[in-house]
């Protein structure tokens, strides 16, 4: 027995959220992976860099084994972290010839196969066992309390509300940023970053009484400054996720 | 017990050691006793503003680590009655600055001064955290651009977390603005964010607006505190701002270009 235990822990382990963006390939063409990739980044070459990033490859049937190869290689190239591939079929047979995770994301439901040891069958998986479920199941807008914070959020400071709304009541400064499972209102002005439904609740809304953000996202989906009209910015602003696009109206 | 102040920023060469200067002769004109702290180890400046670098025998960190008493390090203004300085060392770096010493020198000052004015260096590192830590309230320095404004933004919200006031739940540490440098031409013309738009930007409370002004190069270079200089505008708009602070309204000057006409520039210089 050590008499005097050191007070420094080894290892600490910390829960962090961190955005992942999914790159949804449509075509294995490298030509054309690049132009597209190349126009991107060119729209938000800050933004890109060093962005974490999940592989959506479902959309992809029958790469071969070099092309794979060749994807990946280009993906990573332009700086983006590849953290694995987006759970489904087609995954899963990529999965093993890449040495990629392949990591399980809430989703909009019943559009991903969901985690089974079962040899993949689109079928049968659909119908997988509520215990699988249980396993993956998209976060819910299970009403946990809310976060008020009553003073303004200021640049460099980050607040997550987990599993529930966040509401804050001064104004949210550029380099600021918010982060809520559910919902986001401000009532002072929104000048930093609004994440709402970090976890993949679609539904997740942004209220603010001012809008003039950085960026604003809603489970996963997102518009930078650059993509924010002027004409959206300004008093009473409701930030919604309509399909794949966010959109910006007035209350 | 005396009230700790700390002048800070985030940015550098926004006016914070010339402030340091002025709250502190500002305070020590109305009979109250202060001592003022240069916590830019390495890069000291007060006693420049102050006129008194040719009196430097013993500095801050001499005290903290023991080779001096304060007494031997305090160095008593000349001017003013009731002010005394307490310099940087130039030859240390800042992890001189030991949370214990800076407490145990703030501790010993505390029972002899009313005020204690520390003037933190710039960035958001050892130096400008140690001179925040023990603060009861803040004055943040800003210039009307945006970066500066942003880097005091982020330094209020340290203010409002990395204090031991915070750190005891007594919340986050009173902080009031002070805008400096301000232009009103160059304001009128766009060119410089309004004392309106940075009070929105930051919501926070205003202490003062001094105008950008040759004298406050002339009494730095002069060192001379530049609220002594009661004919120039910044000096008298720091006047407005130590009385301000010490709990009388006075509106705010300064505020909108004069027009001079020719019996104007001929009193006015």
């Amino acid at each position: 027995m050590n008499a005097h235990p050191s007070p420094i822990q080894p290892i600490e382990l910390k829960g962090r959220m961190i955005l992942v963006s999914i790159l949804r390939l449509h075509d294995a063409d490298t030509h054309r992976l690049n132009e597209a990739l190349d126009a991107r980044m060119r729209e938000a070459p800050e933004l890109m860099r060093d962005m974490p990033l999940l592989m959506d490859v479902e959309h992809l049937t029958d790469i071969s084994e070099e092309a794979l190869t060749q994807v990946i290689e280009i993906v990573r190239r332009r700086g983006f972290k590849l953290i694995g591939l987006q759970q489904g079929a087609a995954a899963q047979s990529i999965a093993a010839r890449t040495a990629l995770p392949l990591i399980v994301l809430g989703s909009k439901g019943g559009e991903l196969p969901l985690r089974t040891t079962q040899p993949p069958q689109a079928e049968a998986a659909n119908e997988s066992p509520p215990v699988a479920h249980k396993d993956s199941a998209p976060i819910q807008a299970l009403h946990t309390a809310s976060l008020v914070v009553n003073q303004p959020v200021r640049s460099g400071q980050q607040v997550y509300a987990r599993g529930g709304d966040l509401i804050v009541l001064g104004t949210v400064s550029a380099g600021a940023e918010l982060l809520a499972d559910g919902h986001i209102h401000v009532y002072g002005t929104l000048r930093g970053k609004a994440l709402a439904g970090v976890r993949g609740l679609v539904g997740a809304k942004i209220f603010c009484r001012r809008l003039d953000a950085e960026l604003v996202s809603i489970a996963g989906h997102y518009r930078i400054a650059e993509d924010i009209l002027d004409a959206e910015r300004g008093d009473n602003r409701l930030v919604t996720l309509a399909g794949e696009t966010i959109d910006i109206s007035e209350i | 017990m005396a009230r700790i102040v700390v002048i800070t920023s985030g940015k550098g060469g926004v006016g914070k050691t010339t402030t340091s200067a002025a709250l502190a002769t500002g305070l020590a004109l109305e009979g109250r006793k202060t001592a003022v702290i240069d916590f830019d180890v390495g890069l000291r400046n007060l006693d420049l503003i102050m006129g008194c670098e040719r009196r430097v025998v013993y500095d801050f960190v001499n005290v903290i680590n023991g080779d001096a008493n304060l007494r031997q390090a305090l160095i008593k203004d000349k001017r003013t009655d009731n002010l005394f300085i307490l310099p940087a060392s130039q030859t240390r770096d800042k992890d001189a600055l030991t949370e214990a010493g800076v407490e145990k020198v703030l501790d010993e000052l505390s029972q002899e001064f009313e005020y204690i004015v520390c003037d933190s260096p710039a960035g958001i590192e050892r130096g400008a955290l140690m001179a925040a830590y023990f603060a009861d309230e803040a004055i943040v320095v800003t210039n009307p651009e945006v970066s500066s404004v942003r880097d005091s933004d982020r330094m209020l919200g340290i203010l409002s977390s990395k204090t031991r006031k915070a750190e005891r739940g007594e919340g986050g540490l009173p902080a009031r603005l002070l805008l400096t440098r301000y232009a009103p031409e160059r304001v009128e013309r766009g060119e410089m964010l309004s004392m309106e738009d940075v009070t929105e930007i930051l919501s926070i409370d205003m202490l003062g607006v001094v105008p950008e002004s040759q004298s406050v190069l002339n009494a730095s270079n002069a060192g001379m505190p530049v609220i002594l200089d009661e004919e120039s505008d910044a000096g008298q708009a720091y006047r407005d701002a130590v009385a301000r602070f010490l709990g009388e309204d006075r509106p705010h000057r300064f505020l909108s270009t004069q027009k001079k006409g020719l019996f104007g520039r001929l009193f006015r210089g």
